[in-house]
């Protein structure tokens, strides 16, 4: 991850510096070291800063910092290798105004505290603390209950911590004291005012405000409230401000201090321990090493912590004295911190440190080495805003403001540190401290600076990160305003750092010429911010082009994704299209415009078929249900195809029709295939019938599929279609009238009758094509290959098959007319059907017998007739076959040995030619009269084995009925389980007794066996051994 | 997500052991996954937070992670002071190391809360070849001091997040959902507990 190192921030500036002896107007004779400071924010415009000196004095000093940085961002502030850098602002008093000086001996001012509640400044030196107004107008006043202060602390009030939550923030000022006075009745034992008696005689005053702190004495603490007094010359002794205190024994050696609601964190040489002031007692916080010099510590006002030190670590502990994060690792040990809302200052024994509350990470350095050593003090008002930090050398004070987060962004993007911006963004997202929508604002920012930059795919990428950013901001870099899109474009300039929207060309040639004129320029020395790559490698017009374009491309692709509003989706649609075809990707366009989009066809129209991208605008008119638009183009297509690639084709064997080789003609192909698609879906009859014959010249099948789809909502009128098929294409005719027939159950027999006449008519022209070829000589035949011979074989079997099956299945054709077309040819099964259909059977006889000498099958229909006479009928024809054909005897025997019991003999007889020679005859009669005798006797057979098993069966019964049973007193129904009794019973064969009842009710159809189970009689009749005769 | 059974339980965790046995790197592998072979050395303590989800309960562990340094042993107790649980670590291939682990165990039995889950990890189990501690003989300390033991690898991953696991899963066991409604920092066992309560309530 790229982090933004600290050189390149600048979270704060220096506006004002000032010396303030000088200002004060103090000689140079008496020159004043600063050894303590406190910044209170009165206003927006002006901050106090409070200078205590080594000689016990108070310099006020007011700053504006609203003014104008007199050195406005200095830049070689935040400079510098990684390093600490000089801080060089010119030294300037402007902004800075000295307001009063004030003394408080002559003794060191070792702090000095603004106690904003009450208005008043503590100040802490020689050991004792002072009392005076925020201005110092009045004379200082010293506290008197206190001598010998090592530290001094002022309390913060925290909502959390004990049960007893005296001072959360929003408390009113009468709560405030009264739980204040709590606090230090709770505290301890008597309460002593200074001056006036004991303040518990006296009611709280309404509106008296007051605050707290801590004083650490010798080996004690000693609590005080400050509190407002309502007149001044009531306690004229401290501005005004009455004093209660509360002494705590036993902490020894304070030499820092920080009060957080009921605790209070006492830095010692030892280390740090935390003291309840509502339980009294001490906890050890942690022990510090050997040798790391004396305490310190921070407060942390705003999130109620306090920073511990250590070395050059700082600790962050809360009011329980856990700890809360990670440790800060500074560069050096600090001498002072400061609290600004998501930064830690620090400064050291020449600089200044910025660190990240968050990470603890250091944003910002910046050395004072130039002001001479000696320790620095950092100071801001962290009650307040906290944005004016003061830092005080030892002669003078530097006052620095907060660099908005914006013009941080801004400053980085114009020195076109753009990861390093993007950084800064997220960081200050994480701390809270700028919106999401601004992170994409920049992000977009970033995104067109980029592209100005000729760095498309990182523009790319910033935008496609930016959540706000319009797909339409793209569109007038594509297309040249005004466009039908312009009004969408928002007119959104971010910060005006990139120059207007212009197209990609035009950007690309201004940012050529830019590099030219760098280039130029670094000859002649002089840096520019354009990108090192693009001076060392001067990129080419045509890859930039193409590298903006693909990019936009990515872009707009993701953008598909989103949702937008129709128009602005039509925009991303259509300029995609205008962008993929300027780099001819042919897939991408063909693949756009046969899915789903939002293209706006007018506007590509002449483009695409200028380009000649006609199978895109196909795709398009298609997917837009412009389909006779679509179709014309698949058509002419298919034309164009076919003359440009007949030349580059192998060719297939001449006159194979059937054969077509797909590699030759896959343009082709592809372009009926497209127009049978959307065809199928059509109702237009017009245009499907328009459209029908080029795509069946090309593939018979798609054209079947264009005639049978099932997909579209009105069906054709077969008339039409039947009327609209060429003549020549028999096939397509035939497959059209199957699925009509077939698949759409139509029982029209006009339709049975052309679809008939229509399959005969192929069979005639396949059997006369067959034998012509039988006929010609038989080179031809070895000329073919085959497979072609077997495929065309097969498929006039086909045929064949078909129409024979459709013959036999359809009772609807007109057999007259089927008739008609095979009357001259051998097709004699299928005239057998016809003839029969007609009722015809004496010549379907004379077919089946004669012609096709199918005597099985000629019985078959004899026995299908059903009577007697067609055997006769049958017989007549073997022998007497007339037309000159010898007798067939063997199949007249065969039929009087199969069929002779039912002939009557002297019809046979009668048949009987006297042409037959006797022993034919005599066979024939003798088989005829003893197939006769032969019946009679089976019958006979029959009848005697029936009467056999009568008998048994009458015997079983006769058995079955002498049967005993004996019954008891116990016995009971096997079926409904009552005693039986005196009652009437019945027994079954199988030895189950049920009562009479039940045998009623159940019939005689099933026994009760003593199972359950239940067994029809009827359906399974037992079988005795006994009763079966076995042959 | 928000269902009564899956409250968000936060866990004070410590990671105590011996300057370089591979603390910050096994915090780094639970907490995002990585490795770096040359780690930072840290200085005071860093902060990291995790959330690991136990059946339907999640534990949200705050990891303070200590530097070790002998110079700032004075700081650990802060640390460990309150900490639900404790991860001592050594590194596998040196024995000084586990020494000071021992040591670090002593302290906590003798400093720290009695409730603190402690857990001792020999870190680097990777390197093998240079292994100086055997795993049964960490195992027998253990299991002696009433630890958990593993050898974990923040190299390799081995181990890393079961160790967290483990802890987090003995961490609600000790603490059933219905007697921390607030979600507050786990440190108690039920065993001990026990013991309290009769103690409190005589
Ligand atoms: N081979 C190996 N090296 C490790 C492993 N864990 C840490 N290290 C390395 O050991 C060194 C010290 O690790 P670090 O995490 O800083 O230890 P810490 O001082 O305990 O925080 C670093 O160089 C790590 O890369 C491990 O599991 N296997
Ligand atoms: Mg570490």
């Amino acid at each position: 991850m790229a982090t933004l190192r600290s050189k390149d921030r600048a979270v704060l500036e220096p506006f004002a510096e000032v010396d303030p002896a000088k200002s004060a107007g103090l000689p140079p004779s008496a020159p004043l070291t600063i050894r303590s400071l406190d910044v209170s924010s009165a206003s927006d415009s002006k901050t106090l800063v409070y200078v205590g000196t080594g000689g016990g004095k108070i310099v006020l000093l007011s700053v504006d910092p609203s003014s104008p940085s007199s050195s406005s961002p200095s830049p070689t502030l935040a400079t510098g290798n990684g390093r600490d850098s000089p801080a060089s602002i010119a030294s300037s008093a402007e902004g800075v105004e000295f307001l009063r000086l004030a003394s408080v001996g002559s003794r060191v001012v070792e702090s000095i505290l603004v106690l904003s509640e009450i208005g008043r400044i503590l100040v802490l030196s020689g050991g004792s603390l002072f009392i005076v107004d925020s201005v110092l107008s009045q004379p200082v006043r010293k506290i008197g209950v206190v001598k010998d202060v090592t530290a001094v602390a002022k309390r913060i009030p925290c909502s959390e911590g004990s049960g007893l939550d005296f001072m959360g923030d929003g408390a009113s000022k009468g709560e405030i004291l009264s739980s204040g006075k709590k606090l230090l009745m709770k505290l301890g034992v008597g309460i002593k005012a200074n001056g006036s008696g004991p303040p518990s005689s006296e009611p709280p005053r309404e509106g008296r405000t007051s605050c707290f702190v801590a004083a650490a004495v010798a080996k004690k603490l000693v609590l005080i409230e400050l509190m407002l007094s309502g007149s001044v010359d009531n306690d004229s002794d401290n501005n005004g401000v009455s004093v209660l205190s509360k002494e705590i024994q036993g902490i020894d050696g304070a030499k820092a201090m920080a009060w957080l609601g009921d605790s209070i964190i006492v830095g010692t040489l030892e280390g740090y321990t935390l003291f309840s002031v509502v339980t009294g007692k001490c906890t050890p916080i942690f022990t510090l090493p050997e040798s790391s010099g004396p305490p310190r510590l921070k407060p942390l006002w705003r999130s109620k912590d306090v920073l511990l030190l250590v070395d050059n670590v700082g600790i962050v502990v809360n009011s329980s004295g856990q700890p809360v994060g990670g440790s800060f690792v500074f560069r050096q040990p600090p001498d002072s911190v400061a609290d600004m809302s998501s930064y830690v200052v620090v400064t050291g024994n020449a600089g200044i440190e910025i660190h990240r509350r968050k990470t603890g990470a250091c944003v910002q350095s910046v050395s004072l080495a130039k002001h001479g050593s000696g320790s620095l003090i950092v100071a801001n008002d962290d009650q307040g805003s906290g944005e004016v930090v003061v830092i005080a050398t030892p002669y003078k004070v530097i006052c620095f403001r907060k660099v908005s987060a914006e013009e941080q962004i801004k400053s980085l993007l114009r020195k076109k540190k753009f990861t390093e911006a993007i950084c800064l963004v997220e960081e200050l997202e994480s701390d809270g401290e700028m919106t999401k929508d601004m992170l994409s604002f920049v992000h977009a920012q970033v995104g067109f600076l980029l592209l100005f930059d000729l760095r498309f795919e990182d523009a790319v990428n910033h935008f496609l990160l930016s959540e706000t950013m319009q797909p339409s901001e793209i569109f007038p870099f594509i297309m040249r305003d005004p466009n039908r899109w312009s009004q969408l474009v928002p007119r959104n300039r971010y910060w005006g750092l990139h120059p207007p929207p212009a197209p990609l060309e035009e950007v690309i040639d201004n940012g050529l010429m830019a590099i030219q004129r760098a280039m130029f320029l670094k000859k002649a020395g002089v840096d520019t911010t354009v990108d090192e790559d693009f001076l060392l490698n001067p990129p080419s017009r045509a890859d930039l082009l193409e590298s903006a374009i693909r990019n936009i491309i990515r872009y707009l692709h993701v953008c598909r994704n989103k949702v937008l509003l129709p128009p602005i989706k039509e925009g991303v649609d259509t300029l995609l299209m205008y962008l993929y075809r300027s780099l001819d990707l042919v897939d991408d366009m063909e693949k756009l415009a046969s899915s789903q989009n939002s293209c706006i066809v007018e506007e590509l129209e002449a483009l695409l078929d200028d380009s000649g991208h006609l199978r895109t605008l196909a795709f398009l008119y298609a997917s837009k249900e412009m389909s006779s638009k679509a179709l014309a183009i698949w058509c002419v297509l298919a034309r164009n195809y076919a003359k440009g690639l007949w030349k580059n084709s192998t060719p297939s064997s001449e006159g194979d029709s059937l054969d077509i080789s797909l590699g030759s003609t896959s343009g082709q192909k592809i372009a009926a295939a497209e127009a049978s698609k959307i065809l199928q879906e059509s109702s237009d009859q017009d245009l499907i019938l328009e459209h029908l014959g080029w795509i069946a010249d090309i593939d018979q099948e798609l054209a079947v599929a264009v005639l049978t789809s099932e997909k579209r909502i009105n069906q054709l009128l077969p008339e039409k279609v039947l009327a609209a098929i060429d003549s020549e294409k028999a096939e397509l005719r035939q497959r059209y009238l199957q699925w009509l027939i077939e698949d759409q159950d139509c029982e029209d027999s006009q339709y049975h009758t052309l679809y008939a006449v229509s399959l005969a008519k192929s069979v005639m022209e396949a059997v006369y094509m067959d034998s012509r070829n039988e006929d010609k000589n038989y080179r031809d035949i070895d000329e073919m290959d085959n497979s072609s011979v077997e495929a065309r074989n097969s498929h006039n079997h086909l045929v064949r098959e078909k129409l024979q099956l459709f013959l036999q299945a359809s009772d609807l054709y007109d057999p007259e007319e089927v008739l008609d077309v095979i009357e001259e040819s051998e097709l004699w099964l299928e005239k057998a059907i016809l003839y029969r259909k007609m009722g015809q059977e004496n010549i379907v006889l004379q077919i089946l017998a004669l012609k096709l000498e199918d005597s099985e099958a000629a019985e078959q229909y004899c026995a299908e007739i059903g009577r007697d006479d067609a055997y006769i009928q049958l017989l007549d024809l073997y022998l007497d076959p007339q037309n000159g054909k010898e007798p067939m005897f063997t199949a007249a025997v065969r039929l009087l040995h199969n069929h002779g019991e039912s002939l009557d003999p002297l019809q046979v007889l009668e048949k009987l030619s006297p042409d037959m020679p006797l022993q034919l005859a005599s066979d024939t009669i003798l088989r005829m009269l003893r197939a006769r005798v032969h019946h009679h006797r089976e019958g006979q057979i029959v009848h005697n084995l029936s009467r056999a098993i009568n008998l048994d069966a009458r015997l079983t019964r006769l058995e079955e009925r002498s049967r005993h049973v004996q019954l008891n007193d116990e016995s009971i129904c096997d079926s409904c389980r009552a005693r039986l009794g005196t009652k009437l019973f019945v027994m079954y064969p199988d030895d189950s007794v049920v009562c009479y009842r039940c045998y009623r009710n159940q019939g005689d159809s099933s026994s009760s066996s003593a199972n359950g189970g239940r067994r029809s009689l009827k359906k399974g009749i037992i079988f005795k051994p006994g009763w079966l005769v076995s042959r | 997500m928000a269902g009564a059974g899956n409250k968000i339980r936060n866990a004070k965790l410590v990671l105590l052991g011996d300057v370089g046995t591979g603390k910050s790197s096994l915090v780094l592998r639970f907490v995002k996954g990585q490795f770096v072979e040359f780690q930072e050395s840290t200085i005071g303590a860093a902060f990291f937070s995790q959330t690991l989800a136990v059946n339907d309960e999640t534990v949200k562990f705050e990891i303070w992670d200590t530097a070790g340094q002998e110079r700032y042993h004075s700081l650990a107790p802060m640390y460990y002071r309150g900490a639900a649980a404790a991860v001592v670590v050594y590194d596998i291939t040196n024995a000084a190391s586990f020494t000071r682990a021992k040591k670090w165990v002593q302290e906590l039995q003798a400093q720290g809360n009695p409730n603190t889950i402690m857990a001792l990890a020999g870190n680097k189990a990777d390197l093998l070849d240079a292994r100086q501690v055997s795993a049964e003989e960490a195992q027998t300390y253990a299991q002696e001091n009433g630890l958990f033991f593993m050898e974990t690898s923040a190299k390799t991953a081995i181990n890393v997040n079961d160790i967290f696991y483990e802890i987090a899963k003995r961490l609600l066991q000790g603490q059933p959902a219905a007697q921390n409604p607030q979600g507050m920092t786990l440190n108690q066992r039920p065993t001990e507990r026990l013991v309290n309560a009769s103690s409190c309530c005589s």
